[in-house]
Parts: structure tokens; sequence; C-alpha cells
């Protein structure tokens, strides 16, 4: 086996900021390699430098034995290093083939004339080759994120890569398209091409990887086989220390009930009815998960409950007052805290710092303003605290939004929504895209909350995070409640059936259905 | 779910489509119904104006300007650029293509070239080097583009009248004394009607030319898919190696240059330049922007918009002569921009560039 790609004593400053420290490493030709760490280890930082985005301060990149000194993604391309992005660099109305041609388009005509019968034969061709399934003539807006991530596969195919680089290239994907994503690095390999990913989830590198480097603090703190690790120590190498995988989940007896939803329905932004006759109730000291694939209607249930969509009927009662129609801010004034499910769209105001992000729901309370001004400095200390008390890095209360990662920018909405004291919790995917030490810390700050009689609502698509946090677990589909569980008593199987839409028999199961609170009957 | 979306979105386009064909058959079979029926009513007025071949050669005429500055807009807002100063680029090309003609007089040849085309090609190039100020201020220095464009508007609204005043005492120009005049193909400028079409200014035919050609290298060349990847997702065709900067700056350019030649025709095919209120392109440029959204980006599309705007001038003027039914012209020229409220707000079916309006940055070394 030869030598594909070899970073050697890579080191890489930016003003005030060391991201890559003194960083080896050897990727074998023809086999799969994670590169594991948590947010802001360098990782997308030192692929980027392969890639020829930056060049390193301190020493050289090999590729095929070779020094090269890339000086842009043109260079890198010519070695046959191809990236793709975590965001997409896909041009939505335009077709697929037209985006894997894109910039090399074949011509005819004396030059004058893009070929597009032959760019279509061409694609056909390779996606045929690795087994892709992809239509040329679809458009790009029309098909799912795997397909488009299959698209930029495949564009980096047709320009001769060899070796491919993926950053983080499961963090949209379902987990049936992260399988997908898989096979089809297997197929790659099987052909010769060298794969590199960089993910933060311990998981997928055992998987899918031959072999894992774990980078932390931009240092390179090991390289080891995958079918010779374990998770625990790749999850010590990364955090640097010993790390609960599983969140405890001490139980508690709920009190009162503080949100009950009756009989909702609501439609989604297209007129169609996206949520379903959907009753539940969440009680002081309690945890009420909701699991389901993405799109089920989870994101249009928790716009009504939190005030952003009304509903078309149905009664929805917070601490035994009716209300369906009032508005978000008096949702937010009586204790309602919202981690929203998209942090750009409805989590931060990108182009804001973080002292003016740090007061957003809160500008109206009397904490932070007076007389129809903001108080700065009680702001600027508040965003400080969230800051340290929350571990967002860099720690500059003073930086836009958009400056951080999103697992520093995630961090810095839990602790905001967190700080201002609420009775009741919405979490959607509160643990998206942040990296294991931040999510433990996340889980553990929840269960603080039910611990001190909070209730909290908590949506995610991760299966084994709601299963290990929730007391009581609804799972969705299709709009419909199909079932509220006692997640301890529920195995994995049962919960991905109902998932699916299937509802077991009855009498199959432990589950009673006639009563919803089924968790604290124990 | 996402199939459920797309074919809803096909049956609103097609039912859009069909619901406008429609319309304007059934308002030409009223018409007509009407003015068959009634010999003496204004339905029989109006059907002859409709089907006479004066109103089609002057509707071709009026269509010109707004057509050429459409297609220009569309190159540079499908680059990424939006360019609302087209407006501006037609009254320095339709100024310079007269005082050019005027200085170096009518009846003189440059190498070989009649003064009124010296005139009509430094029209173009004055539309030209403003573009290429409005581009050098948004793609270089990042400035707003809708102030960059008004300021070319404002710029251009005070120069030609100033230029006029200084050179003639007088916001207006003189008349030249010669024209583009009409190049007329024998046989078939004599069928009936259509003829108007083989019987017209050399501009006309250039627009008929321009048109498809515009199409084409939109939608078959790479540089058109290149233009169009630059307003979606300039950061997708940085990644491939197509530097954005140049593709936008010839977005603009070709904003500049065709406008110029919408310009240079609109002034030579009268021989003057007219600087009142408004000027003689008189809100033609904006219609313009109008009419390419109207026409959802596509040149074909955006002609179809330019051409009806133009019929309904041409209508219009020619109602003014029929005595009793003299309809304010102000009125008509609301029409153009009452479609397009029309257009964005209710049918929802223009599709706006993603990236258009937005700078590009490449993003290395800025972290």
């Amino acid at each position: 086996m030869s030598t594909a790609v070899h970073l050697d004593e890579i080191t890489k400053r930016f003003p005030g900021v060391v991201a890559n420290d003194d960083v080896d490493l050897t990727v074998e030709r023809g086999t799969v390699h994670a590169l594991l760490g948590e947010n802001g280890a360098g990782k997308t930082t030192l692929m980027n430098i392969l890639y020829g985005l930056y060049e390193p301060t301190e020493g050289t990149v090999y590729v095929d034995g070779e020094p090269r000194d890339f000086d842009s993604p043109a260079d890198a391309i010519e070695a046959g290093v191809g990236m793709i992005h975590q965001h997409f660099m896909l041009v939505d109305p335009m077709t697929v083939a037209e985006n894997i041609v894109l910039g090399n388009e074949p011509r005819k005509w004396f030059g004058t004339t893009v070929d597009r019968e032959r760019a279509r034969q061409e694609v056909i061709d390779l996606s045929q080759r690795y087994g892709f399934d992809v239509n040329p003539d679809d458009t790009i807006e029309d098909v799912s994120v795997g397909v488009q991530q299959r698209v930029e596969i495949l564009k980096a195919l047709y320009r001769g890569a060899e070796i491919l680089i993926l950053d983080e290239p499961t963090a949209v994907l379902t987990p049936q398209e992260v399988e997908e994503l898989f096979e089809v690095f297997e197929e790659l390999t099987a052909q010769g091409k060298t794969i590199i990913f960089i993910s933060h989830k311990l998981g997928e590198a055992m998987h899918a990887a031959d072999d894992i480097t774990v980078l932390r603090d931009g240092k390179n703190v090991g390289t080891v086989k995958a079918d010779e690790t374990s998770n625990e120590e790749l999850a010590e190498l990364m955090v640097g220390r010993e790390v609960l995988l599983e969140p405890k989940s001490a139980h508690r007896e709920p009190g009162k009930q503080v949100l009950s939803v009756e009989n909702v329905h609501a439609d989604d932004n297209r007129g169609i009815e996206a949520v379903s006759d959907v009753s539940f109730d969440i009680r002081e000291g309690e945890v009420f998960g909701i699991a389901g694939v993405d799109g089920n209607g989870q994101s249009q249930l928790v716009e009504t409950i939190t005030g952003l969509r009304e509903p078309t009927s149905g009664q929805i009662t917070y601490k035994g007052r009716d209300i369906t129609r009032a508005s978000r801010r008096s949702r937010i004034e009586d204790g309602m805290a919202y981690i929203p499910e998209d942090r750009h769209e409805r989590g931060l105001v990108m182009d804001f710092d973080l002292v003016q992000n740090g007061i957003l729901g809160s500008q109206h309370s009397s904490k932070f303003s007076s007389g129809g001004s903001i108080d700065w400095s009680t702001a600027r200390g508040h965003a400080e605290r969230i800051i340290s008390e929350y571990d967002v890095r860099p720690p500059h209360a003073d930086a836009d939004a958009e400056s951080f990662s999103g697992g520093n920018q995630q961090k810095f909405i839990v602790g905001r929504e967190f700080e201002r004291e609420p009775d009741f919790v919405v979490a959607t995917h509160p643990t998206r895209g942040v990296d294991i030490g931040a999510m433990e810390f996340i889980h553990e700050r929840l269960l603080d909350l039910r611990q001190q009689g909070k209730a909290v609502l908590l949506i995610s698509s991760k299966l084994d995070e709601v299963q290990g946090l929730s007391d009581r677990l609804g799972v969705m589909h299709d709009g419909e409640l199909m079932d509220i569980v006692d997640p301890r008593n529920t195995t994995e199987e049962e919960i991905g059936l109902l998932m699916a839409g299937e509802r077991p028999g009855w009498s199959d199961t432990e589950i009673d259905t006639a009563n919803p609170s089924v968790g604290d009957a124990q | 779910m996402s199939t459920t979306t797309i074919d809803q979105l096909r049956d609103t386009e097609l039912s859009y489509r069909m619901f406008l064909a429609a319309g304007a058959i059934a308002v030409f079979s009223f018409i007509a119904f009407f003015g068959l029926v009634f010999p003496e009513s204004i339905w029989a007025d109006l059907l002859g104006i409709l089907i006479s071949r004066s109103t089609l050669s002057s509707a071709l005429r009026l269509a010109v300007p707004i057509t050429f500055a459409a297609l220009g807009g569309i190159f540079a807002e499908k680059a990424g650029v939006i360019n609302i100063g087209l407006e501006g680029l037609l009254i320095i090309s339709a100024f310079t293509a007269v005082i050019t003609t005027a200085v170096i007089g009518p009846g003189v040849t440059i190498l070989g070239l009649p003064a009124i085309w010296v005139g009509f090609f430094a029209g173009v190039l004055a539309s030209l080097a403003f573009s290429l100020i409005f581009a050098v201020v948004c793609i270089r220095f990042k400035a707003d583009q809708i102030i960059a464009g008004l300021a070319v508007w404002l710029i251009a609204l005070g120069l030609a009248p100033f230029a006029a005043t200084v050179y003639y005492g007088g916001v207006n120009t003189d008349n030249v004394g010669t024209t583009l005049g009409t190049w007329t193909i024998p046989v078939l400028s004599d069928i009936p009607f259509f003829g108007a079409l083989f019987d017209a200014g050399p501009a006309v035919y250039m627009m008929l030319i321009a048109v498809p050609a515009s199409w084409f290298v939109l939608n078959r060349t790479a540089f058109g898919r290149h233009i169009r990847a630059s307003g979606e997702n300039p950061k997708a065709l940085d990644t491939v190696g197509v530097d954005v900067s140049r593709v936008r700056y010839a977005g603009v350019l070709l904003s500049g240059f065709l406008s110029g030649i919408g310009g240079s025709a609109l002034s030579l095919g009268l021989g003057q330049f007219i600087g009142n209120n408004q000027t003689m392109v008189n809100g033609k440029g904006f219609i313009a922007i109008v009419a390419y959204l109207f026409g959802n980006y596509n040149p074909l599309g955006a002609f179809g918009a330019s051409f009806l705007f133009a019929g309904l001038e041409a209508v219009q003027i020619r109602l003014q002569q029929v005595p009793g039914y003299a309809i304010p012209d102000s009125l008509i020229q609301t029409i153009p921009y009452i479609t397009v409220i029309v257009i964005l707000a209710l049918v929802g079916r223009t599709r706006i560039p993603q990236a258009a309006g937005e700078h590009y940055d490449t993003g290395e070394d800025n972290r």
C-alpha cells in the first residue's frame, strides 16, 4: 500500500490563534481515514491546507510522495485532491449534469457552445462506474440532500480527484443516507480512491473509517486503527479526559401540569396539514421527548407551542392559561425558553455581535432596558457570562455571530435561553452540530432544569438522545403523534417502527396507550 | 413530499400561462366581435388599430430601447449585479449618439462610416463607459448596487440635459436632420400586416437578432452558465476555478453594451435628443426592469413583455388620433407597473437569482 497523503509537521497560525500545531498525518491509498475532533480542534483548517485554501505557516504537504505547494484549490484539483465542503457548492436551479461539469464544460462548434449531450453522457458514465444513483436531468433544488452530496462527490471525481476530502459529510443526512454514503465510500476505495472525512461523531468514525486520527487543540493526539480502538478510548483522546457517553437520567416525581396541547392541527407554509390532532401534556420536573424522522410535523408543532405559527384548530394551555393565540412576546415573558431548530434563521442575527444576540428576546425586559433604551453595559456583562459559563470559543463578545463555528453558536443560544431562568424549555435539536464535550454539558443542563422542577420539551432526530433524556417519549409520524411510550421500557426497534408509521399490536408491547403519563407510574 | 411541491409549482406555472393566453384571446375576440357587429363603435376603431400594419410597425420601434435595456438587465442580474441604472445608460447613450453625429456633421463619413453610425457606436461606448464605472464601484469597491444604480440614472439625467444646454443653449439638442431610416426588404415587406417586420429601422432587425442570441448565450454557452451560476451561487463557481468577478464584470458590461444600442437607436430614430423632464427616455429603463421580471429573466419572455408594453403605447398613440377617445397617456404608462405588481405579488412566478445584489468575497485569508 502506498501513501496518498502525507502532511509533515504542519503548523498554521492565524493572528492570535494556533489552529494547527506541528501536525503529522499519513493517509494510505485506498483507505478511509477519519479526522476526529471537537469543534475548533483544527480539523477543517488542516484540510483547507491540503486543499490549497490556506498556506501552512510551517511544514510540507506531500501528495503521492511528492512535496506540493498549493496556492489555490485549482492546484490541489490538478494534483488530484478534491474537497466536498459542509455547505454544498451547488447551483440550485441548474441540473445535476450542469453542476457537475460547471467550469469544465465540454464544448462543441469550435468551443462556442456547451456539448450538452456529451456532458450528460459523461455524467451517466461516471455515476454508473461508481454505482451512484443520480439522474443527470434532475434540478438540484428538487433532489434530496443525500443526492446533492453525491453530486458534489461526482463533481470532484469529474475533475479527476483521487483523494476526496469530506467536511462533516453526515451532518445533514438522515440515518439511511448516512448508510448509503458509507456504501459509496466502500465503492470508491475499492476503485483505489482515498477518502478523508472530518467528523465529531465517534460512532461514524468507528463504523466507516479504516484509520482514525484524533485532533485536539490543533495537535494530533493519536492515529489509531478503527478495529483496534473503542468509543471510550476515542472520546478520551478527543476531550482529554474521561467522558460520560450515556446521559444519566435520575428520576424525579413530576409535579403539576405546565403545558397541555389538545387536538392541535396546523398547516405548513404551503397550506398542507402538517400536524394532525396532536395531544399531550408536560408537567413540572419532566422531560417530554418527541422522536421522529425530520419533517414529520415536529417543526410545525413546536412553532404552534412557541407562538410562531397559529394552529388551525385545537388548544394550547400553558400554566393554566389558554395561550393558543398569545403573542410570542407574552410567552417569553411567561418563562418559555426556546432553542430553535435553525440557528441561522431563528437563533441568532448573524451580523449582530454576541452582546446584541445575548439580549434577543429579552430586549424588553427591565433587566436590560429602561425608558426604551438598552443598557449596553449590563448586556455586555450578560453576554460575557454566557460565554464563560457555556465555554463559547473564542471568548469575544464583540465578534459577529457569523464568525463563530456552528457548535459555538449553538452553545451561545443554549446559554442565552437557559439564562432566562425559564419555567419551560422547548429544545429543538439542542445538540445539533456540537461536539461531545458540549453535548454532555447541554444534556447535563437539561437534566439540571428538570431537577429544579422545570418542564422540558425535547425534540431531536437523534434517537439515543431523546430516548436517554426523556421521561416520556412521543413518536411523530406524518403529523400524527403515533404513541407516547416509556423510553426506558421500549426498545429502539419499537420506536423505529413507530417512526416509520407502524403501530405494533398493542398486546405485544408493554406500552400503555390509555394512560399517556405512563412514565411516572413506576 | 418534495415531489408534490414540484408538481404544484408546475401546475401553477402552467395555469398561469394558460390564464394569460386565454385572457389575451378573450380580450381580442371581445374587441373583434363587437368591432364587427357594431362598425360604428369604439370596438371597431380599436379593432382597426390593432390589425393595422402601422401599429405593429410603431410597436416594434417603441419596443427597441425597452428590449435592449431588458436584455442587458438580464445579463447583469443573472450574474448577480442588479443594474437599476438601465435608465441612465439609455439616457447617456441617446444623448451621446446625437451629439456625436451633430459634431461630426451629418453627411460626413469617417472611414467609410456615415456620421450617424459613428454616433450610434459612440452612444454604445458611452453606455459601456458608464456601466464600467458602475461595475467597478459595485464589484471592486462593493458599493450598494441599488444606490450605485440610482446614481448612474441621476448622473445621466443631470449630465445629458446640462451638456445639451452648454452646447445648444437648451435641454434639447437640435435635430441632426438625418435618422437611421428604414431598411426595406423587397417582396417580404409587401405582406399585409406582418410586412412591417421587413420594413423597419435597422435597430428593429438588431433587436430581432439580439433576443434569440441572448437566449442562446445564456442557455447554451459555458459563459452563460457561468453567468447564471455567478448570480445563484458564486461560491460554487469560485470553487471550480472560475473567476466570479470577471464573470460579473462581463455581465454588467454586456448590460451597458445592449442598453447603449437601445439608447442610440431611440434618439437616432428621431434625429434629436429631448432633455425635458425625464428626457426622451422617460422611464423606458425602468419599464425594461419590469419587462425582464415579467419575462422571468428569459430573453424571449422579456421581449414578449417589452413588445406588450410597447404595443399598448402604440395603440394609445393611435387612439389619441381618433377623435373622442383620447386616453391620457399617463394612464397607459401606469400599465407596466401595475402589471409587475400583479405578477410579483399575486403570481409570484418570477424567480430572482439567489445571490443577486450580494457582494462576493472569495473568503480566502479571512478568518
